[in-house]
């Protein structure tokens, strides 16, 4: 048993250290975006007004280039729409300008990326796929070895069967507990 | 440690032109006919419970969870909203402007102004003012596949 409880050892110290870095992006992107109906984990939304000299509610071939160049904008355009027969939609890569036609008036609707969060959400949520998805794998396989040989890292009255296993036996109930009610809710 | 560093550039190398490439949500979409938004528009009954792929430039995205997105049609100020199952494909917010086409079934649901849905009206009660929202419910979309 204690050449069985040394292989443990060394494993959750290797492991553990290497999970540290992976963990905590899986920690900080969980906290994050497990309040996504309160917020947007990954980006800081902004509005900004300007004006620019109406160029009128005429075809669009031939109001969208104006629009464009009074504008004056330093980044590439994705799209132009014309949403209405006053409005006309440009769409650049963190946002929508909508310009009123006839007015004049511009709203910028944009999305900025939340620094850090951006990043580990990006990750957590796996919207890279393909070399991600082989990584968080992993990385979930390496958290296996760690709960497993976590277990019998400390024998006696604060090990498995003392305290140890208290505390095991209540992480494993509460979920079980939680999906019993929410399956019912 | 040279060796180690030369395959992790490679592999970085290898792993930057498959990001370039377009993106493909769910199940993609199947090769056939496009049908053209302003036609499904112009007789939506006629399309209901049809799958069909629709293509448009986004021009709105759900805003917290990527479920559903805006496309435009071919005729101006005209939009069909593309719905996907919540959790299962995620747009992002950067979707708005690009060129998507997607698959899906064509659906009309009876809404209140409310967004609710269309069956609080009881025997005695006030009739509830529905509208018809015609959407497809995609299984897949591909972004930028030109």
């Amino acid at each position: 048993m204690n050449g069985f409880r040394k292989v443990c050892r060394w494993l959750h110290r290797e492991l553990g250290f290497f999970a540290v870095g992976l963990t905590l992006v899986y920690a900080i992107s969980g906290i994050a975006v497990n309040h996504v109906h309160h917020w947007d984990p990954s980006h800081t939304a902004y509005v900004a007004n300007s004006r620019i000299e109406p160029p009128g509610d005429g075809e669009t071939e031939a109001v969208a280039p104006l629009v464009l160049e009074r504008l004056a904008l330093q980044e590439p355009v994705k799209e132009t729409w014309r949403a209405g027969r006053e409005v006309l939609q440009v769409f650049v890569q963190d946002g929508t300008i909508d310009v009123n036609l006839v007015t004049g008036e511009v709203v910028r609707r944009g999305n900025e990326k939340r620094p850090l969060l951006y990043d580990v959400n990006f990750m957590h949520l796996n919207k890279g796929k393909a070399p991600w998805t082989g990584i968080a794998d992993a990385y979930a396989a390496v958290l296996i070895v760690l709960a497993v040989s976590g277990i019998f890292l400390v024998k006696g009255r604060k090990g498995l069967v003392g305290r140890g296993g208290l505390l095991m036996v209540l992480g494993i109930v509460l979920p079980v507990v939680y999906a019993v009610f929410a399956r019912r809710g | 440690m040279r060796r180690i560093v030369t395959a992790l550039l490679l592999l970085a190398v290898a792993v930057v032109p498959a990001v370039a490439k377009e993106k493909i949500y769910g199940k993609g979409v199947a090769a056939g006919d496009v049908t053209p938004i302003s036609v499904v528009l112009a007789n939506p009954d006629q399309f209901i419970g049809k799958t069909l792929v629709i293509e448009g430039t986004v021009v709105g995205v759900c805003a917290h969870r990527g479920c559903w997105l805006s496309l435009a049609s071919d005729v101006e100020g005209e939009t069909l909203r593309v719905k996907v199952e919540d959790g299962v494909i995620v747009f992002p917010k950067e979707i708005v402007g690009e060129k998507v086409r997607a698959q899906g079934v064509f659906k009309a649901n009876r809404v209140e102004d409310t967004a609710k849905k269309c069956d609080a009206t009881r025997e005695g009660e006030p009739e509830v003012q529905c509208k018809t929202v015609y959407e497809l419910f995609a299984t897949g979309a591909v972004c930028n596949w030109k």
